[in-house]
This record gives C-alpha cells, structure tokens and sequence, in this order.
C-alpha cells in the first residue's frame, strides 16, 4: 500500500478545462489567473467558485481594488452559473478596498486570514491581486514587502486547505514576479487579436504535478459560462486494419467497384473537384446510403446556406434525425471547437459516417490566426475523426488546371487513405464530367476515368471514353489508332 | 414608485414593525436608523464602505427628486452615511414625516440595489434585514 500523499483533484465545472489541467486541479493548490483585462479572469473564477462551493466546503471571494464589486455582481449574474441563493451561504464575498487602500500589506494579509479563520472556506479567491501589489507600491518603499506577502499567503492558505486562485492582470508572462515562482499553477488568458477576428486562447503555463496539455487553447464566453476547447484525446492505439476490409457502400454502386468494393471503414476520403462537379452531391449520396443500411451520419456544412441549397435527400435526412448537422455560424472558429462539435454530434447519433463539406468553406470559417496551420489542423482532425472509429468524406473545391494533377489546393491529398479527383473535359462541344479513383490505401482499386453525369437520381457513372486520349488536359484528342468514326 | 412593490411592502411592514406601536419620534427615527445599520451591515462586507455610502447618497438624491415636499429634509441630511446626524434631522419632524421619509429613502434604496444587482440578489443579501420583522426580536444585529 502506498503511504505517499494522494492529491485530490477538483472537478473545475467549465468544459474542458479539467482536461487542459490534466486531470482537474489539485486540492489546495496556490493558483494565479492572469491575463489582460477583458480576457475572462474574473468570469473563469466565478465559474469555477460557484461549481465547487457547497455549504461545506464554502469559499470566499475577496474584492480588492480594481473592479467595484458592485458592477462585477451586476455582469456576474448575467452567466447561468450564477445563483443568488448561494451567496451568503456557500459564497462569500469580502471587500478589502479601504484595508488595500492603506497600502500596508500586512495588514491586507492580517484581514484575509482572519476571514479565513472565521470561515474556513475551502475555496478562497483575490480579485485582483494586482492592485494589491500596485497599492503597495505607491508607499514609500518601492522596495516592498511583495515577496515576502506572496509566500506567507501561499503557505497560510495551503496550511488552511483552501484551494486558492490569485487573480491579476499581467502583461508579460516573462516578468520576473514572485507571485510566478510561488504560484503552483499558472493559468494564463489572452485574447489573439488578428485583423478583424478575436480569438480567446487559455494557456496552463504552469501546472505542479500535472500532466497538462501544452499549448494554446481557445475558449468562447457564453451565457453559460466559459467552454474550453481541449484537443480530442487520442486513442494511442489505433485499432490495426482488420482483414478481410469491411468496406461502406458509397450509394453509387459503380463507384464502389471503382473503389475495389466500397470505402474501407475508418477510412478517410478526399472528394476533389471543380465547381459544380457534384461533390456535394456524392457527399449526400454517401449519407443517405448510411441511412438506408441503417447507420447515422453527421455532415460539417461550411459552405452553402443549409436551408436554403441543400439537395431534397439530404435535407430529409437531416430533418428525421438520421444525420446530425453541424453548422456552426459562430465566427472564429478554431479546429479543436469544430472537431469537438463533430465528436459529440457522432457520439450522439453513435455515427459511423462524417462528411465534411467542404475543407475550402472549413478554412474560410477558421479564425485567420488558424489559417496559417490549416495543413496541420486538418491532419488533426483527420485523425481525431478517423480514431473515432468514424469513416469521413471530405469535399475540396479543385480549380481545373489542366497543366497539373492535383488533388486538393492545400497539399493536404497525403492526409487521406483515399482520394476521388472529378473533372471537366470537352468533348465535341459539350462539357462532359469524368471521375477517377486515384488512391485506396492498402487496397486494390481501378484505375479508370470514367464518364458521369448527374441527373434527378444523383449521380450516374457511365463508360470510359477508350478512343479520346489526353482526358487530364481537359482537351482530348481522338485517338488515331482507334475505331474509326468519322 | 406609486404601486408599492412586494419588497417595499415588505420594508414598510419591517419599519412599522420596528417602530411598533403608538411611538414617539425618537422611536421612529430610532427604527430608520437601524434599518439603515443593518443594511449597511449586510452591505459594506461585500461591496465596501464607499460603495454603501456612493448608494446612500445617490438614494437621498433620488429621494430629493421625487418627493419635492421632503426636499428640505433630504438637503438636511449629511450625505455621508452619518446615522446620528440622520437622527437628529429625524426627531425635528413629525411621526408622520419622519416614518414617511424613511419609507421613502428605504425603498429607495432597495430599488436602487436592484436596478443594480437584480431582484434576486439584492433579496438575497438583504434577507436578514427584514427577517427578524418577522420573529420577536426587532433590533437584533447582524453579526458579522
């Protein structure tokens, strides 16, 4: 039996924060959240004050100088995590203006523990800690006693088991402040401004004893409070290929032939192609083949109005439930949120089939401060979606180059296990569509361009066109050597 | 303010409750200023001296505006949150006044907390003021 010290961990109450900490925040842990003003300090510890404080393990709420509580009552209240009852029973706020005011850190000190002592709270929060140090500053020592108040706070509230949050608003994370060095935990807000598009991102610099997730994390005030945006765990072991492939019926049935019997599951598919080549329409084929067997599906539209465009299939089967939508029109959107969006619509409707549709209209809706790393996001996604366990169709808008073969304008074709690529050609004055199966992973498939054409039915794939030569260049030529015609 | 509302109602009741039955001005003036402590009591922990005092004043002001008959009285009282000089100002005038004043500023300040904080909250932290209007025991303190 292990006789070394358990840390509890307290569950936060804002999704995904406790996944960011790595596993929730340590029981009697030394906290400072900081940021500048307007990036949600005081709206993360309320949250997370009124998920943990109960009549027994209550906690206090000291207002320095900074906001005047009255105004902080009044914006608080507006979260629906904010209940009146429980102040003055499980919640207690405490202003220390006038003692802060003096200047005399000692005593600001001597009137936190003496509130401590009369409540024991389990919780204690200092909004904001940084006029505390501010108003001490002005004495006529500028050489205060900052450090020495920080460790005496962080001992007196660890000996008292209060978990404790000191709220600030810093600038620079590379401040050499006693308060970093004292400080268990270091949770760092900040608002990315680019252009004309904000982005809230949450930082845990510092976190002892906690695997936590490195990085920058974005985040969304709402009305329910802040909603954190951990990455999607990953499953590290991948559940290796099975075989014989199961594959999934693409509701077009040449086109499973093309593809050697089907989509293998699990797999992820690029549909590229030009405006216009019906991509969008392979995509609801796909969703309403799932349908028919059975299965749900969830389809990401980034693209087109929803309501407004969509084809009759896909429309019904968005409107029986049998495939979720995600349309998020929130601006700004950073990876992990759609991903995160997708994960819970499959996990809802234990969907086996995504369609994302399509990765042109995906960038344009990521935040311009995402768009740098799209490559990157995507292939997070990818294999966020495909560790699901789910089989993805994503669409990409293809300019027709006739000059080079490519698969997607990102670079992106090698993310995929299988890559669709549709065309336009001219042929004796008509514009005629051919499609072509270019890659299925670890499988056979064919390796012909194949007319098509879309009508009232969907999409019908006819024969190839043996005697034209020079399909890609979107110019054929009739062969010489073939069947005479003319 | 002419329909009474369920709080000013119940701040009127707490009032006469206090001032009891058949009192002299002293008592009526005695009742306002408690009123006034416990709510400066159940406030000043959490939004601070200034901020009870910046509500005070801002209610007398208010007070002042509304009810130009009891003007003179209001411009009379320090706008510092001064209960003994309140009182002094209070025993100058008759029960009816006096007890009508406090009604007046009472809700008023009430009013003002809500068009703040909200109904709820402000409920919520001023329940203890009026609780013990309704037990036995009229002038009990808040302890801290």
């Amino acid at each position: 039996m292990s006789t070394k010290v358990t840390i509890n961990r307290l569950a936060t109450g804002v999704p995904g924060l406790d996944e960011v900490l790595g596993g929730g925040l340590p029981e009697f842990s030394f906290n400072l959240i900081a940021g500048p003003p307007g990036c949600g300090k005081t709206t993360l510890a309320h949250q997370m004050m009124f998920a943990l404080a109960t009549p027994e393990r209550p906690a206090l709420f000291f207002t320095v100088l900074g906001e005047p509580p009255l105004k902080m009552l009044r914006y608080q209240q507006q979260f629906d995590f904010f209940d009146s009852e429980a102040i003055n029973q499980s919640i207690r706020y405490i202003n220390l203006a006038d003692d802060t005011l003096a200047g005399n850190l000692d005593e600001v000190l001597r009137r936190i523990v003496s509130e401590v002592e009369a409540h024991s709270p389990s919780l204690v929060f200092v909004d904001s800690f940084r006029s505390v140090v501010l108003a001490s500053q002005t004495q006529d020592n500028p050489n205060n006693n900052l450090p020495q108040f920080v460790q005496q706070l962080g001992m007196l509230m660890t000996t008292w088991q209060a978990t404790t949050f000191l709220i600030g608003e810093y600038f620079t994370e590379t401040d050499t402040n006693p308060i970093f060095t004292v400080a268990d935990g270091l949770i760092w807000l900040r608002q990315s401004v680019q252009r004309n598009s904000m982005v809230r991102k949450m930082e845990i610099m510092k976190m002892r004893g906690q695997p936590t997730l490195p990085g920058l994390h974005t985040f969304r005030i709402a009305t329910s409070g802040i909603k954190v945006f951990a990455p999607a765990a990953l499953n590290p072991v991948e559940a290796p290929l099975e075989f014989p492939i199961k594959r999934l019926k693409m509701g077009v049935p040449q086109l499973d032939e093309m593809l050697g019997g089907g989509l293998p599951r699990g797999y992820s598919l690029l549909v590229a192609g030009p405006s216009g080549s019906g991509k969008s329409i392979l995509a609801a084929t796909f969703l309403a083949e799932g349908a028919r067997n059975g299965e749900t599906g969830v389809i990401a539209v980034f693209e087109q109005r929803p309501n407004h465009s969509q084809n009759a299939t896909l429309a019904g089967l968005i409107q029986s439930g049998q495939v979720g939508l995600v349309d998020s029109r929130a601006p700004d959107l950073s990876i992990d949120e759609i991903v995160q969006l997708l994960l819970s619509e499959i996990s809802r409707l234990k969907a086996t089939r995504v369609v994302i549709d399509s990765l042109s209209g995906f960038e344009l809706a990521l935040a311009p401060t995402f768009r740098e790393d799209f490559r990157e996001s995507l292939s997070r996604m990818v294999t966020a979606l495909t560790s699901a366990g789910v089989s993805v169709l994503m669409t990409s808008e293809l300019e027709d180059r006739y000059t080079d073969l490519r698969f997607s304008p990102y670079g992106t074709a090698f993310l995929t296990d299988a890559i669709i690529v549709q065309r336009y050609i001219e042929v004796q004055s008509r514009l005629l569509r051919i499609m072509a199966v270019v890659k299925v992973r670890a499988s056979a498939h064919s390796d012909e361009l194949r007319l098509y054409r879309i009508d009232d039915n969907g999409l019908q794939i006819g024969e190839m066109l043996p005697d034209q030569e020079g399909l890609l260049g979107g110019r054929p030529t009739r062969q010489r050597l073939g069947k005479d015609d003319g | 303010m002419s329909t009474l509302s369920d709080e000013s109602r119940q701040i009127v009741a707490s009032l006469a409750h206090r001032v009891g039955p058949n009192a002299d001005i002293a008592t009526v003036a005695q009742a306002i200023a408690s009123i006034l402590q416990d709510m400066d009591a159940a406030l000043t922990p959490i939004i601070g001296q200034q901020g009870v005092a910046a509500l005070y004043r801002r209610s007398l002001h208010l007070c002042a505006s509304n009810h130009p008959r009891l003007a003179g009285t209001y411009d009379s009282v320090q706008a510092s949150l001064d209960l003994t000089a309140l009182k002094s100002v209070l025993v100058e005038q008759s029960e009816a006044d006096a007890l009508f004043f406090g009604e007046v500023l009472l809700t008023t300040l009430y009013e003002l907390l809500t068009t703040l904080i909200g109904p709820s909250l402000t409920a919520r932290l001023l329940r203890g003021v009026w609780e013990p209007s309704l037990s036995d025991t009229p002038s009990q303190e808040n302890s801290p």
